[in-house]
C-alpha cells in the first residue's frame, strides 16, 4: 500500500475515532479546569458510581434497554404481521401511505399534538406513555420495512406449503420465519436503535419523571457536569456497539 | 365417475371473468395436456382445483369425494409453480423431505423414501447441497421429487419447464413422464408450447378466453385448426420441401 493512502487511512480512522477516544477520557477525568492541559483527577471514580443511586446512571441505563427491547421487540413482531396483512390487502396502497404519516412531522410536534391523549389515558410522565409514544414512531418504521418483504414470492411459498399439506402455523414457522430471519434481525436493532437515542417525545410524554439515558446526557450537559455526560454518553454508545457486532456475525456475514 | 371430475366451475374477478362452465374428466395415473396462450385462465383454474382461490359455483370431485370445501392443505393435490420455489434455507434432501416432516412421519421412513427419490431424480451426490448450488434442470427436479414423494392425489404443473433451455427442457419432459409412469400420478399439465403439450398429455384440452375444450382423442385435438397444430404441420412440412428444394 502506497504511503499516502496508508496516512490518509490513518487519518480517516482518527477522525472518525476522536469523538468516541475524547468522550472516553473525559469520563475518566475529573477537575479538569482551564488553562490545565491535563486533569487534576483520572481514573475510575466516575464509572464506579454509575450503580450509585446519587447519580441514577445505573437506573437510567436499565430503563432505557428495558424500553428500547420492548418497543423493538413489539414493533418488529407486530410490524411483521401488520405488514402482511397490509400488503395482501387491495387498498395496500393507501393504508402504506397512512404509516409515513409520523415522519410528517417533528416528534417534538407530533409528542405535543398527542398530551392530550396521553393525559387522558392517565399514560403521561409513565413509563408506558414512553413505550407506547415512542413506539408511535418505531411501529411505523417497521410497517414500512417489511412491506418489501412480502410479495408475490413469498405468498408462492406460503401456498405452495399449503399444498405440500402445511397447514398456516407449519408454513409460517418452517418457511415465513426462516426466510424472513435476516430482516426481523436488522428490524429489531433499527428499531432499537430509534427507540434507545429518542428524545423529543421521551422528554414530552415523559416530563423527566422518566428518565432514560438520552434524557440524562441532557441533564447532566445542562447542569455543566461534563464528566458525567460523557459517562453517560459512553454508556449510550455501548449497546449500539454489541448491535452492530451482532449484525456483523450473525446477519450481514449470512446475507453475504 | 372418473377419478378427477370437475363439474361446471366457474370465477370471475370483480365484472372480468376469467373461466366459466369448466367440465372435464380424467382417469387416474393420466396427464392431461391444458394448451392455451398467456392470460387465457389457466393458471387461475389450477389453483382453484387446487383450492387456492375458491370457484364462484360448481364441483370438484377427486376419486369420486367432492373437495370443494376443503381447505388447499387437506385436498393433496399439489400446485407447482413455473418457478421452481426451492426453500432458499433448506438443502436438497431437506426441500425433497419438506411434505414428508409436514405429515410428522417416522425419521427412517423418510431417510429411506427421500434417498430413492434421489436416486429416481438422477440427484446423487447432492443431497447435501443447497438451492443455490445446483443448476436450473436439476433444481426443477427437485422440485419435481418434492411434489410426487407425499404421493399426491393430483399434481398441477403450470408451465413447469418455460424457464428452461431447449435441451433442459426435453430432458426434464422424458424425467417427468418416467416419474409419471413410475410412480401412478394423475396430472393437469399446462402448456403454452403446442409440442410440449402432445409430448406429454395422455389426452388433450384448448383454453382460449375461459373457455376449455377437452379433446376425446389426440387426433381431434389435431384436427381442430383453432388448436394450431394444423399449422405447425404444414410449417415442417414446408421446412421439409425446402430441405429437399
Amino acid at each position: 500500500m502506497p504511503k499516502f493512502r496508508k496516512v490518509t487511512l490513518l487519518l480517516y480512522v482518527v477522525m472518525i475515532m476522536f469523538p468516541f477516544f475524547y468522550l472516553f477520557l473525559l469520563s475518566l477525568s475529573a477537575e479538569w479546569k482551564f488553562p490545565d492541559l491535563t486533569p487534576n483527577y483520572f481514573g475510575i471514580k466516575n464509572w464506579q458510581q454509575i450503580f450509585s443511586s446519587q447519580s441514577g446512571l445505573g437506573t437510567s441505563f436499565i430503563t432505557s434497554l428495558f424500553i428500547s427491547f420492548f418497543v423493538a421487540l413489539t414493533s418488529t413482531s407486530l410490524g411483521f404481521y401488520v405488514s402482511r396483512y397490509i400488503s395482501y390487502h387491495p387498498r395496500r396502497h393507501t393504508m402504506s401511505m397512512l404509516a409515513y404519516f409520523p415522519y410528517v412531522i417533528a416528534p417534538v410536534v407530533f409528542g405535543a399534538c398527542m398530551i392530550y391523549f396521553f393525559l387522558k389515558m392517565r399514560l403521561f410522565g409513565t413509563l408506558y406513555g414512553v413505550i407506547l409514544a415512542q413506539s408511535f414512531v418505531a411501529f411505523p418504521y417497521a410497517l414500512i420495512f417489511f412491506t418489501s418483504f412480502w410479495g408475490e414470492k413469498i405468498q408462492s411459498y406460503e401456498q405452495l406449503v399449503a399444498t405440500l399439506g402445511g397447514n398456516v402455523m407449519q408454513g409460517f414457522l418452517k418457511v415465513t420465519l426462516p426466510l424472513a430471519k435476516g430482516m426481523l434481525m436488522i428490524c429489531f436493532f433499527q428499531t432499537f436503535l430509534i427507540s434507545w437515542f429518542e428524545y423529543g417525545l421521551t422528554s414530552i410524554i415523559g416530563v423527566g419523571k422518566v428518565e432514560t439515558l438520552t434524557i440524562k446526557v441532557f441533564l447532566f450537559i445542562k447542569e455543566s457536569n461534563f464528566y458525567f455526560g460523557a459517562l453517560s454518553c459512553c454508556l449510550l454508545i455501548l449497546p449500539p456497539l454489541f448491535l452492530i457486532y451482532l449484525n456483523k456475525r450473525y446477519v450481514f456475514n449470512k446475507i453475504l | 365417475m372418473k377419478f378427477l371430475h370437475i363439474q361446471n366451475i366457474s370465477k370471475s374477478f370483480g365484472q372480468t371473468k376469467i373461466f366459466k362452465h369448466i367440465n372435464l374428466e380424467l382417469e387416474a395415473g393420466k396427464t392431461l395436456s391444458i394448451l392455451g396462450r398467456s392470460g387465457c385462465g389457466k393458471t387461475t383454474m389450477l389453483k382453484t382445483i387446487s383450492g387456492l382461490i375458491a370457484p364462484d359455483e360448481g364441483d370438484i370431485f377427486v376419486a369420486g369425494i367432492k373437495i370443494n370445501d376443503l381447505s388447499p392443505n387437506l385436498r393433496n393435490i399439489v400446485y407447482l409453480y413455473q418457478e421452481d420455489l426451492l426453500f432458499p434455507h433448506l438443502n436438497v434432501y431437506e426441500n425433497i423431505a419438506f411434505g414428508l416432516k409436514l405429515k410428522k412421519m417416522d425419521n427412517e421412513v423418510i431417510d429411506q423414501k427421500v434417498h430413492q427419490m434421489i436416486i429416481d431424480l438422477e440427484l446423487e451426490g447432492q443431497g447435501d447441497k443447497m438451492p443455490n448450488q445446483i443448476s436450473g434442470g436439476q433444481r426443477q427436479r427437485v422440485s419435481f421429487g418434492r411434489a410426487i414423494i407425499i404421493n399426491p392425489k393430483l399434481l398441477l404443473l403450470d408451465e413447469p419447464f418455460g424457464s428452461l433451455d431447449v435441451e433442459t427442457r426435453y430432458n426434464m419432459q422424458q424425467l417427468f413422464k418416467r416419474l409419471v409412469a413410475q410412480y401412478n400420478i394423475t396430472s393437469l399439465f399446462v402448456t403454452h408450447d403446442l409440442k410440449e403439450a402432445f409430448t406429454m398429455g395422455d389426452t388433450m384440452a384448448y383454453m382460449k378466453n375461459g373457455d376449455l375444450k377437452v379433446y376425446p382423442s389426440k387426433s381431434s385435438f389435431v384436427n381442430d385448426r383453432s388448436t394450431g397444430m394444423q399449422d405447425e404441420i404444414s410449417f415442417w412440412n414446408n421446412i421439409k420441401m425446402f430441405d429437399n428444394g
